[in-house]
């Protein structure tokens, strides 16, 4: 399975009309068939960073799927919804991406809600890493062996769970580079981690933060809510 | 088919290695399969944009075959090739390309594409990549009735370039809205006077030109010169 997620930078005045097209159009179009199937419908949470900027991700189920999909869009009976989009966003900024061997897996394409059925907002951490040249394989047996059982132990300061674990495919977005799609369990350890240093047993040698300093030192952390009818959450 | 376009940030001082990694490894790998083809090595000109910059352009025949390669990249027999061309550079960004109907380039054929490293005199192509604020459609429309159209109408010895492909960006795999053209410069003078030329083309001055009429449509563009390595199997 592979993942296309977009960030879309959406014309604010025409906000909702763009979450219509993707509640209205873009997730039952793909309900028809059996190539893609639309997870998430995020907004960046504001306060939190750029205004109006919406992530999707579509699933598709392997790289013939993804291209009788971007022909859909490019030339079939999902062009003129892309036209409309056109209208609805400055443009959209988008990559696929591949499972890392220890990312969990998500259900058959087959069990994806299609319906938009409501449910209460999630906060996601969403984080994408840019690993040093040549130490992308490094990096990804570390945060694999290390970093996500650390995130959800007892104890743990975030109380987040890894989602998804993706590495950018070459020939869709930049490389080297790994995404991260934590779903939040505790909103106040979130509010804490923003509120207070970080404490020295996190960041000190031994830890999994200076450690990792030897593979990466740049990544950005996107915190993005739910919307309420999005498939996953 | 696809183009998976790569625009590389090299490390300076390993600049020849990465050429090298390319010229006498990726391309001939890639040239023993039936799947993807190595189709252009160009060097962004220095003195006309960022240093050390290099556009690979490999054509692969379909969803499938990419996906294939990928898996060859991050786990198979190329993942020790690509580990080393990692080590030459800071980063790589890349895209899926199709060709838009009217484009003259659709499909290379594999057998056609030299993966020898044969060597031959260079060439400068002009990469433009525009974003425009209207339907993607409208502007790639525009390129072909008001752009490429009137240029065919120029005699050859005074035409600057020949649109080589026009592409969009294949969904989920890079911005949009944003096309591009690879356009060979034919005639190096005349880019010398391109350059050189003081007219501004606001609506004004020059109602229902190309440049005026663009206008309605985008705004922004980004040309990139880039030239052909002397081993480039396109040129």
């Amino acid at each position: 399975m592979l993942f296309v997620r977009e960030l879309h930078s959406v014309v604010g005045r025409r906000a909702k009309d763009f979450e219509a097209a993707f509640r209205q159009g873009w997730m039952p179009a793909l309900a028809e068939g059996d190539d893609a199937r639309l997870l998430w419908y995020l907004d960046l949470a504001h306060g939190s960073g750029l205004s109006y900027r919406v992530v999707t991700v579509t699933a598709v189920a392997d790289g013939r799927a993804w291209e009788r999909l971007a022909q859909r869009v490019q030339t079939g009976d999902l062009r003129a919804w892309a036209r409309d989009l056109d209208r609805l966003q400055h443009r959209s900024a988008a990559q696929i991406l591949a499972p890392l061997p220890w990312s969990p897996a998500v259900a058959s394409l087959a069990d994806v809600p299609t319906t938009g059925t409501e449910h209460e907002a999630v906060l996601y951490m969403e984080d994408t890493m840019w690993p040093y040249p040549g130490r992308l394989d490094d990096y990804v047996e570390a945060a694999g062996k290390v970093y996500a059982p650390a995130l959800s132990a007892d104890g743990a300061q975030m109380q987040m769970h890894v989602q998804l674990a993706l590495r950018t495919m070459p020939g869709a977005g930049r490389s080297p580079e790994v995404v991260l799609v934590q779903r939040l369990g505790s909103v106040p350890r979130l509010v804490g981690l923003l509120t207070t240093d970080i404490p020295d047993e996190i960041t000190g040698p031994g830890s999994w933060m200076h450690a990792a300093l030897e593979l990466r030192d740049q990544w950005r952390s996107r915190l993005l809510r739910t919307a309420t009818w999005s498939p996953l959450w | 088919m696809l183009y998976l376009h790569e625009t590389h940030r090299v490390a300076g001082r390993q600049a020849a290695e990465f050429e090298a990694l390319f010229r006498d490894e990726w391309m001939p790998t890639l040239g023993v399969s039936n799947s993807a083809r190595l189709v252009w090595y160009l060097n962004h000109a220095m003195g006309s944009g960022p240093s050390y910059q290099v556009v690979t352009v490999t054509a692969v025949q379909d969803g499938g075959a990419w996906e294939e390669l990928a898996t060859r990249m991050a786990a198979g027999d190329l993942r020790d090739l690509c580990q080393r061309i990692d080590t030459c550079r800071y980063e790589s960004v890349g895209k899926l390309l199709t060709p838009v109907p009217w484009s003259a380039l659709q499909e290379v054929v594999f057998d056609e594409v030299p993966s020898d490293g044969r060597t031959h005199e260079l060439s400068l192509y002009m990469q433009d990549t525009g974003w425009p604020d209207a339907p993607l459609d409208d502007y790639i429309d525009l390129w072909n009735d008001d752009y490429w159209a009137i240029m065919q109408r120029v005699p050859a010895e005074h035409r600057l370039l020949e649109i080589i492909g026009c592409f969009a960006v294949a969904h989920g795999t890079g911005i949009r809205p944003e096309a591009i053209l690879m356009q060979k410069i034919m005639n190096p003078e005349l880019l010398g006077h391109l350059l050189t030329d003081t007219r501004e083309y606001d609506p004004t001055t020059w109602p229902g030109s190309y440049m005026a009429k663009g206008l309605e449509l985008r705004d922004q563009w980004e040309s990139k010169l880039l030239r052909t390595s002397s081993w480039s199997p396109l040129w």
